[in-house]
């Protein structure tokens, strides 16, 4: 169902400013990746360019076989964004089913069931309540179902949890490792927080901004299933401890 | 813990909050008292002349005694403002779809938008009648042209003001055009296309009563008026303003419904927080 990233000789410029340099990555089928590095490093470019929602100035993407565009136009590729971007007139239960309304013909045969995944996240009692009665914790929960009720094989999350409390993304860490759990795909994950990183991955580029090169391509060897418990053990600590070192290289 | 004192600040507090809202619910009437008392006075005192200014008691006075021509004469008004306040929303959603969508299209169109907004509508309805004939047409005509600016630079400004989140959300499943504009920009454009209706409402009706005066079809308030005007029939002219004064509230109450029912989602529609 999941399936590999493939990208060769990725490189974006606006004008004369190179954002990001010509860069080669794979994604195996199913592998939680993520992109960890200071802001501005543009890695959120580079999952744009993967979304297909920015036209690289070279190079190529793949998913799968395809091209992100084709990927796109097939719904088979899921977007949750840093904002929740819920639409204020849609109940959460509206809000959740919202991809799989918009451009209905492409949608897949198969798919969780929206309000199964509200159930899982917690929110079926808020299932007809409007987004500015929610939390931001519990919005970015509607939008994550919002994400995985397309069943897609690749989800790309662009700083999901950047907005939030730190209490409340220690629980999303959580959650989002039980979601996928239940519904595999392939994640492409940006992110400025080290623990979430590690929390969450089987990979970790670590990236150097202007222009963006992938530093480091670390392996987070931690048994899974992982929950919160797992930030206190000592080989989680050790894993952020080498994550932060080749971050600060990264900085140099 | 000891919770039980809680609800009892709670009542004592919401108690006082009630008896403020009542108060402040009679506000307006007091405004409109004191408003109508100044003037029946004025008018008393000065012994004005009934065509410079007509007592409130004396319009009242003189509706009541044709009641159902100026209902009729109302009701047509209101029907001219009503298709012409229609005609121009329909056009500005089609103009303000055009528009947000390409800033070429934007940049020609909004000129003409604000020359069609200050030209003086007054001055050119008698050739408007002259192009259209009697009757109805130059009064939907002269009504929908005054109310399309507000209408389409709201449609233009909410449409394109969609929140680039969501925007990008829609375009990650290759939602067409349409899709964007019928779920997400449409639905964005609704707070600012409520404002341009306020405004429009005076509008309409103005227009339209100022073009029954001169369409030779002796029909709606402005036919009254403007013959009122003519004969120097003071309180009659003075009934059809009272009639406009009606019609506009009555419009303005209903865009404030449809607003609370439509628009309960947006931040100015939820009950203010009293922090």
């Amino acid at each position: 169902m999941s399936v590999g990233v493939e990208i060769r000789g990725l490189s974006k410029s606006f004008g004369a400013l190179d954002v990001v340099r010509p860069l080669d990555l794979d994604v195996e089928p199913g592998a939680f990746v993520s992109l960890v590095g200071p802001s501005g490093c543009g890695k959120s470019t580079l999952l744009r360019m993967v979304a297909g929602l920015e036209v690289p100035s070279s190079g190529s993407v793949r998913i799968g076989g395809r091209s992100p565009a084709e990927v796109r136009a097939e719904k088979r590729l899921a977007v949750v964004p840093q904002q929740p971007g819920l639409l204020p007139w849609r109940t959460v239960a509206q809000n959740a089913r919202l991809l799989l309304e918009v451009n209905r013909r492409r949608s897949p045969a198969h798919h969780p069931d929206p309000l199964d995944l509200l159930a899982e996240v917690g929110l079926t009692d808020f299932a007809d309540a409007y987004p500015h009665e929610l939390s931001g914790g519990m919005q970015q929960r509607v939008a994550l179902v919002r994400g995985f009720a397309l069943g897609a094989p690749l989800v790309v999350m662009d700083e999901p949890f950047a907005a939030l409390d730190e209490i409340t993304r220690t629980e999303m860490r959580d959650l989002l490792a039980r979601l996928l759990e239940q519904h595999p795909a392939t994640v492409l994950f940006v992110t400025h927080s080290i623990a979430e990183a590690a929390h969450l991955s089987d990979r970790v580029l670590v990236m150097a901004p202007r222009p963006t090169s992938v530093v480091a391509d670390v392996a987070i060897a931690l048994p899974r299933p992982r929950t919160t418990a797992i930030e206190d053990t000592l080989a989680f600590t050790e894993v952020c401890a080498e994550l932060r070192r080749h971050l600060h290289g990264a900085m140099r | 813990m000891n919770l039980r004192p809680a609800p009892a600040v709670r009542r004592v507090r919401s108690g006082r909050g009630r008896a403020t809202r009542r108060w402040h619910a009679v506000a307006p009437v007091v405004g409109i008292a004191v408003f109508l008392g100044v003037w029946e006075g004025f008018v008393r005192w000065r012994d004005v002349r009934p065509f410079v200014l007509t007592a409130p008691s004396d319009i009242v006075g003189y509706l009541g005694r044709a009641p159902g021509d100026f209902a009729s004469a109302s009701l047509v008004t209101a029907r001219h403002a009503l298709v012409g306040f229609a005609i121009a929303l329909v056009i500005a959603l089609a103009i303000g779809a055009v528009m947000s969508a390409s800033r070429f299209v934007e940049r020609a169109v909004q000129p003409v938008l604000v020359l069609v907004q200050v030209a003086p509508f007054v001055a050119y309805i008698s050739s408007v009648v002259l192009w259209l004939g009697a009757g109805d047409p130059p009064v939907h005509f002269t009504t929908a042209l005054v109310c399309l600016p507000p209408f389409a630079f709201a449609a233009a400004a909410g449409m394109r003001g969609a929140d680039p989140a969501s925007r990008e959300l829609f375009a990650s499943v290759d939602a067409s055009r349409v899709e964007v504009l019928w779920r997400l920009r449409l639905p964005s454009a609704m707070p600012s296309l409520f404002t341009a209706a306020r405004y429009d409402t005076g509008l309409a009706l103005i227009a339209a009563y100022l073009v029954e005066g001169s369409n030779f079809a002796d029909d709606g308030l402005g036919a009254i008026g403007r013959r009122s005007a003519a004969q120097n029939l003071g309180d009659a002219l003075w009934a059809t303003v009272f009639c406009m004064v009606v019609l506009g509230t009555l419009a303005l109450a209903l865009i404030g419904l449809l607003e609370r029912w439509l628009l309960h989602w947006h931040s100015s529609q939820r009950r203010r927080s009293r922090a």
